[in-house]
């Protein structure tokens, strides 16, 4: 008769502890050299004066906080904060409160779901840079139709685009225009898996729209709310396709946004050293925003 | 039958790996092949009209990337940083002349057997030349100048030739603005576009954004009275970008703008463009005001084969080539092209170039221009949307850019 070895059960766990790690391995080292590396470098350089062009000649020397000093102190860089936090502000909660409303109309139509999903879908699905290039022709002083329509109706028309007092808001119609569908996604699909039971109590029991909407839609759907708030906070601090192709920054660096600042400093001056330290200061932001929700999530 | 499976799959493999292999390297009749980066749009369009001929003649075949202004600028810089490039000829802005020469991105073309001739328009050459070597040469003959509705410059009692000074601007974009269109238009979107919008008016001042030991100039009398003088003529307009800025001095929606021949089409009925004088108010000192943007063509000197690069720019330097180029909205940089009584007769703009291009002014040719024209285009940018004061816009503009070249 075989005795249970108690060492048998001990190797199983270790081996399937060795698997795990085996398993995990991978995707580590991808993750190593894809995010800890650049990473890591970016942190290395915004301590230096690396210039793409000056370390041909001349290596990159060590210059301790002075590029961090030199952007907190520019009032450029500190209007281009303003201009992305104002701008996430924004645009995150009239997304979430358009999908939201979009969201619960689909979820209540009688039929045409599919088509109605499909239709909203669409702004989401295209590229950004043609989305940008809809809105700028829509939007044009000279042939846009936008600008045709207000005129027929007598209303005064702006240069959405460079007047100072539309160009910022016209970045976040836009945002909105194109983001919310993708919160609307999420929320029509947390919306369906809210019990039906607990709708007809709440009906039975004569609650009011907004009761139910209160006490039974928004409690089963605020993961997916938390969720959809943090991803559209990430994506919409990262905002730069957008104005890089309709505003470039301008008028008056209205629409400058932190992103838009390290392509200028980056790209066209290639100052890799000043734009590493821009980076870090934007992704520390970021990640403080970020940490909010993902702390909720983890509660 | 796993053994006859294994022997056959191994035969396979064998039998690929020895077809790759036994496959000629490269046939000596194939064709080298070459890669150019270029400005996309009509400056790309003329270059590569002469290409055919070339890769016919020495049996290359040429990429051509056509790239954005600020992409063909990082994307030169980026290729610099390999010990062998990917580009055998780029097109480059006069702007990036100091940083590429301090970096050593580009090769000395003298060196590599190349000269100016002497129909090409000499001050179209300055911005070539670095300490003593040749980098660049001139290719596409872009220099600002004055685009203008005709009817509504008639309307205001004027033909193109009497604008002589920016008064005259001034009168015609209000007369416009009183019969309900608009005026002068400006491109306010970014601000290497208002800055260089704003150089010409600026130089028909006789102010200047550096003097001539490179030092900041922007908090001066003349600076302040052409930011005045703009803001007074802007007010007539409005601000666009490009496409819509033609489209409304062509259609008629807006009277003028500062423009480059590049944008000009032959198909253009509405509109045409004039050099602009350089001269502020009536009967006074005429300056340099039209302000370059040539497009210049040269070799990187990481490039594979810069024998055959440099041959390739000799090629599209050739004034018959050149002319050649005409046809497809090439404005070469040579007198025999654009005084020549055939080409005016189709294109009797290009005598305006031509004195545009002899009397032009560079933007400075410093490595920090990009960062200038952003600190200046800033501050010009809320001068115009009131959220400064000229004087307190320039003192700031003035301070940034001396932090900035120190």
């Amino acid at each position: 008769m075989k005795k249970n070895n108690p060492n048998r059960y001990v190797s199983g766990a270790v081996q399937t502890k060795r698997f795990g790690y085996g398993m995990i391995t991978p995707t580590l080292i991808v993750m190593a050299i894809m995010t800890a590396y650049p990473l890591i470098f970016t942190v290395y350089y915004s301590f230096t004066d690396y210039n793409l062009l000056s370390v041909l000649k001349n290596p990159a020397k060590f210059i301790g906080f002075d590029n961090y000093v030199k952007l907190l102190s520019t009032p450029y860089f500190r209007n281009a904060i303003w201009n992305t936090v104002r701008f996430t502000l924004l645009a995150v909660v009239f997304e979430m409160l358009v999908g939201f409303i979009m969201a619960e109309f689909v979820h209540r139509l009688k039929r045409a779901q599919k088509i109605m999903r499909t239709l909203l879908l669409i702004p989401y699905l295209l590229p950004t840079v043609t989305v940008a290039l809809i809105w700028r022709m829509m939007l044009s002083p000279n042939y846009g139709i936008i600008n045709q329509f207000l005129e027929a109706l007598h209303i005064p028309v702006y240069n959405w685009f460079s007047d100072i007092k539309t160009a910022f808001g016209m970045l976040v119609v836009i945002d909105i225009w194109q983001s919310a569908p993708f919160v609307f996604l999420l929320l029509y699909a947390a919306l369906q898996a809210v019990p039906a039971d607990q709708y007809e109590a709440a009906k039975l029991d004569g609650a009011n729209y907004f009761q139910v909407l209160f006490y039974v839609t928004i409690p089963n759907i605020k993961d997916s709310l938390a969720l959809c708030a943090l991803l559209r906070t990430i994506d919409s601090f990262r905002l730069f396709d957008k104005v890089n192709l309709l505003t470039g920054g301008g008028p008056a660096n209205s629409t400058s946004t932190i992103t838009q600042y390290l392509y200028n400093t980056g790209i066209k001056v290639f100052d890799f050293g000043y734009a590493s330290a821009g980076a870090i200061v934007m992704t520390l932001i970021v990640l403080i925003l970020a940490s909010i929700y993902i702390k909720r999530a983890m509660n | 039958m796993k053994k006859l499976l294994a022997l056959v799959l191994a035969l396979v493999m064998a039998f690929s790996v020895v077809a790759c292999a036994s496959q000629p390297a490269n046939d000596s009749n194939e064709p080298k092949k070459m890669t150019i980066a270029l400005r996309g749009g009509a400056y790309a369009e003329a270059i590569k009209s002469s290409l055919p001929a070339f890769e016919e003649a020495n049996n290359v075949k040429i990429d051509v990337l056509e790239l954005s202004e600020d992409d063909l600028h990082s994307s030169i810089a980026l290729d610099a940083t390999n010990a062998k490039g990917t580009y055998d000829f780029v097109m480059a802005d006069a702007s990036w002349m100091a940083e590429f020469a301090n970096a050593g991105v580009l090769a000395d073309l003298g060196a590599l057997g190349y000269k100016f001739d002497e129909d090409i328009i000499p001050a179209t050459t300055a911005a070539c030349v670095f300490d003593g070597k040749t980098y660049l040469a001139p290719y596409y003959g872009n220099v600002t100048v004055l685009m203008y509705n005709k009817a509504l410059v008639e309307a205001a009692g004027y033909k193109a030739e009497d604008i002589k000074s920016l008064d005259d601007m001034m009168k015609i974009c209000k007369a416009a603005q009183e019969a309900g269109k608009k005026g002068f238009i400006y491109r306010g979107d970014t601000n290497n576009n208002l800055t260089v919008d704003f150089l010409s008016i600026l130089a028909s001042f006789g102010g200047w954004v550096v003097d001539e030991n490179q030092k900041p100039t922007v908090n001066t009398p003349e600076f302040k009275e052409a930011v005045e003088f703009y803001l007074d003529l802007i007010a007539t307009g409005d601000a666009e970008k490009k496409d819509d800025l033609i489209a409304s001095v062509e259609g008629g929606a807006g009277t003028m703008g500062i423009g480059w021949p590049g944008w000009y089409k032959a198909e253009f009925t509405g509109s045409d463009y004039t050099a602009i004088t350089g001269v502020a108010h009536d009967g006074g000192k005429a300056y340099n005001a039209n302000v370059y943007g040539t497009w210049l063509i040269g070799v990187p000197a990481n490039a594979p084969d810069k024998e055959l690069s440099v041959k390739l720019l000799s090629h599209l330097m050739d004034k018959d080539v050149q002319k050649a180029t005409i046809a497809v909205g090439g404005v070469p940089c040579r007198y025999s092209c654009l005084n020549d009584p055939e080409v005016l007769k189709d294109h009797p703009q290009f005598a305006v170039v031509c004195k545009a291009l002899e009397g032009g002014v560079y933007r400075p040719i410093m490595k920090e221009w990009p960062q200038m024209y952003d600190i200046i285009g800033s501050e010009l940018g809320n001068i115009i949307n009131g959220i400064k004061t000229v004087d307190a816009g320039l003192a700031d503009a003035q301070k940034a850019l001396e932090d900035l070249i120190k």
